[in-house]
């Protein structure tokens, strides 16, 4: 009997520590500053500024997410907010960090904070020099396969935000290293549908290092820089058809109409024959529609892996029968790749879409970029 | 003289058939272009012509071959193993080629091989992965059988073999990047269309040799139905029985899977369909019956999956379980009896 009320009272003294009401009551919410931070093109992720801290909120983490991540961003720890308004408190700058995709390696490099990458899972894929030296000189550790991150090398490291990506909200790995207290960011960066959209992502690393200045700055180059492109494109009379992807078995993947792909072609001048399809990841077509559709095509960009005609061919037959095949009219991004054979497009293209839309402008209207290395695009080989 | 006409009904059922097949499509192309193209080799535009001769017609080839050789795979396993539920993959053929192209297109990463060199992708690197894999599986399914004497555990032992080829793609499709396991994946679901005319051919001799080593199987398989010792009485060498099956249903199923990929239920189901329909297990009838029946399903189900009139297609994997579950289900409720 006594055991049994000693237990007792053993829980009740446990239960009223863990229930203690919180004394401290939170501080109201200033205002926002309005317009404090300009978003352009980008619709995934706002931001609203307040007196001493910021609120970070990813709209969109995977495509049409019925739910919003929130992270709060201050510089000192003075700001009290209610537990439930936010998802993740992070003291900026951050000293390290860990992201997931190569499309963030660029931002990271323009803001000159390389230095603090921690990790990477598979860092063969990153093509970047300075990111490759860094990687060699041991600073940017293995951290796992693609988006199985290894927790224990994770907990290792201790980066103080882990960057991921999340498909239909499911990452499996990710759910493990929230539980460590590491807090993992979504960078969506990959959902959006304007080129533009995609480069303005930099301004998510330019927060998460107090670098919000120099990553507006970078950003208004790449803009004017695409823009200016955009104008020169448009001065030209021709308006060339353009065709994409290619086969795997019976079925030819193409980019959706609504992809940023279709996107820059558009704003290259050039009629993508697929553009008026509602999707913005990509379509898998049947070979006979998209051979009675796009057989005329003049060009063709981007035939998935193929490097050279005679690949083509060998493959499947039936590209021959294509106008922008027997014209040699077709250029590939896989060529370019990087020290360890990542494909420097996957990227680098995301974070500089001026120097895709250059390349593809060069291809359409070579007559109005005379003077110009293409970035990406290269004609196949024979 | 009934047989006579049966068999001339069925053989005008599998031309229409043929017909429906390849005047449907995406592409909407008139019956009068399609005729022309197929016996004069030219229609209204080179692009129609090009659909019909070179795409619409060797899809319908594969389809054939597919059809009547699984069919006929799936009847002489049911027979062997005297087991309804046998079918073309019960000698774990289909886990062995999967394996095989498992690790081709997802191993390869692992090895350092898929992002520097993609040429491993292409369409003969996954026709030869696959039939190594068939063929790995068959030499230890033959080696098995020199051991055993029961027939009952070569099927154990087969389902082992899938259980073991399981795990490994399991494992690898794991570590493997999604766009990888999606190639997988979308091989695992079947395709009929992507195969050249020279493709074609090399899988009709492979289906040929396949068959005519089922002729010389006819009369013993009939005896064995009844028993094994009966069979025995009548002279038939059980061994000798037990090889030229397992042979034959390799060279069938083998190279079918590894040109079309490892397409389902086709061989479980029309050899019961057969039966049900014919109601015999003579294998005499039962033989070309199943090839032809195997043929006109497997072209209605292409027919389906195209969903002609729209840009997009429907794995052909997907419209063979999908309409063929239901249809069995309901014809052995109106039989009330498996005539096995």
């Amino acid at each position: 009997m006594l055991r049994t009320l000693s237990i007792l009272g053993f829980v009740i003294l446990i239960w009223s520590c863990v229930n203690q009401p919180k004394s401290e009551t939170p501080k109201p919410i200033k205002q926002s500053k309005p317009n404090a931070f300009k978003i352009d093109y980008a619709k995934g992720f706002k931001v609203q500024v307040f007196e001493g801290f910021k609120l970070l909120t990813i709209t969109e983490a995977w495509p049409n997410a019925d739910k919003t991540f929130t992270y709060l961003l201050q510089t000192s720890d003075s700001i009290n907010l209610p537990k439930t308004d936010y998802d993740y408190k992070i003291k900026t700058p951050i000293k390290s960090i860990v992201v997931t995709s190569t499309t963030h390696i660029p931002a990271l490099e323009a803001l000159g904070v390389l230095d603090n990458l921690v990790g990477f899972p598979n860092t063969d894929y990153i093509s970047s020099d300075k990111a490759r030296n860094l990687i060699n000189q041991g600073q940017i550790k293995n951290v796992g396969q693609d988006q199985n991150l290894n927790t224990e090398l994770l907990l290792l490291l201790q980066p103080d935000v882990v960057v991921s990506f999340a498909v239909k909200g499911q990452n499996k790995s990710v759910e493990s290293i929230k539980k460590a207290n590491i807090p993992v960011l979504y960078n969506a960066d990959w959902v959006e549908a304007h080129p533009l959209g995609k480069a303005e992502w930099i301004k998510f690393f330019g927060l998460l290092f107090d670098k919000n200045d120099k990553a507006q700055q970078i950003f208004n180059t790449i803009k004017t820089e695409y823009e200016k492109a955009k104008t020169l494109g448009s001065k030209s009379q021709t308006k060339p058809t353009v065709i994409s992807g290619a086969l795997w078995k019976d079925q030819w993947y193409l980019p959706g109409g609504d992809s940023w792909q279709a996107q820059l072609i558009a704003d290259a001048n050039a009629e993508y024959l697929y553009a008026d399809t509602e999707s913005r990841g990509s379509l898998s077509l049947s070979f006979e529609s998209v051979l009675n559709d796009s057989q005329n095509a003049e060009y063709w960009i981007a035939p998935a892996q193929y490097t050279s005609y005679q690949q083509m061919v060998d493959q499947q037959k039936h590209y021959e029968k294509f106008k922008a095949f027997k014209d040699k009219n077709i250029y590939t991004f896989a060529k370019t790749k990087g020290q360890t054979g990542g494909v420097l497009y996957y990227e680098l293209a995301p974070q500089r879409p001026d120097w895709v839309l250059k390349d593809l402008i060069q291809i359409f209207h070579p007559q109005l970029l005379t003077n110009y290395e293409p970035k990406f695009f290269k004609p196949l080989d024979q | 003289m009934k047989t006579l006409k049966l068999s001339l009904a069925s053989i005008l059922i599998l031309l229409f058939v043929l017909m429906l097949n390849i005047s449907l499509g995406s592409v909407s192309i008139p019956l009068k272009d399609i005729v022309q193209a197929i016996f004069t080799g030219e229609s209204s535009t080179s692009t129609w012509t090009y659909i019909v001769l070179d795409y619409r017609l060797t899809k319908a080839m594969t389809a054939i071959i597919v059809g009547s050789g699984l069919g006929v795979s799936g009847l002489l396993m049911q027979t062997f193993f005297r087991n309804p539920l046998a079918g073309p993959y019960v000698l774990g053929l289909s886990s062995g080629a999967g394996l095989g192209v498992a690790l081709l297109l997802m191993g390869s990463g692992l090895l350092g091989l898929s992002i520097s060199n993609s040429l491993w992708f292409s369409k003969t690197a996954v026709i030869l992965a696959s039939s190594l894999g068939s063929l790995m599986v068959m030499i230890a399914v033959l080696l098995t059988s020199v051991k055993i004497k029961d027939s009952m555990a070569l099927l154990i032992i087969g389902l082992m073999f899938a259980s073991l080829t399981g795990a490994v793609v399991n494992l690898l499709s794991y570590f493997s990047a999604s766009d990888e396991l999606q190639q997988f994946v979308f091989w695992s679901l079947g395709s009929l269309g992507d195969l050249s005319w020279s493709e074609v051919s090399i899988l009709g001799v492979f289906w040929f040799l396949g068959l005519t080593l089922c002729l010389f199987l006819i009369k013993p398989l009939d005896a064995l139905l009844i028993g094994e010792s009966y069979a025995k009485s009548l002279g038939v060498n059980i061994k000798v029985l037990q090889y030229t099956t397992i042979i034959a249903t390799c060279l069938l199923t083998g190279s079918i899977t590894a040109f079309a990929g490892p397409i389902a239920f086709i061989g479980l189901a029309i050899p019961h369909l057969m039966r049900l329909i014919l109601k015999t297990n003579k294998h005499i009838i039962m033989l070309p019956a199943v090839c032809l029946s195997g043929a006109v399903v497997m072209l209605i189900c292409d027919s389906i999956s195209q969903l002609p009139g729209f840009d997009y297609t429907i794995p052909i994997n997907a419209v063979t379980s999908l309409l063929g579950a239901p249809i069995v289900i309901w014809l052995i409720l109106r039989s009330r009896q498996l005539n096995f």
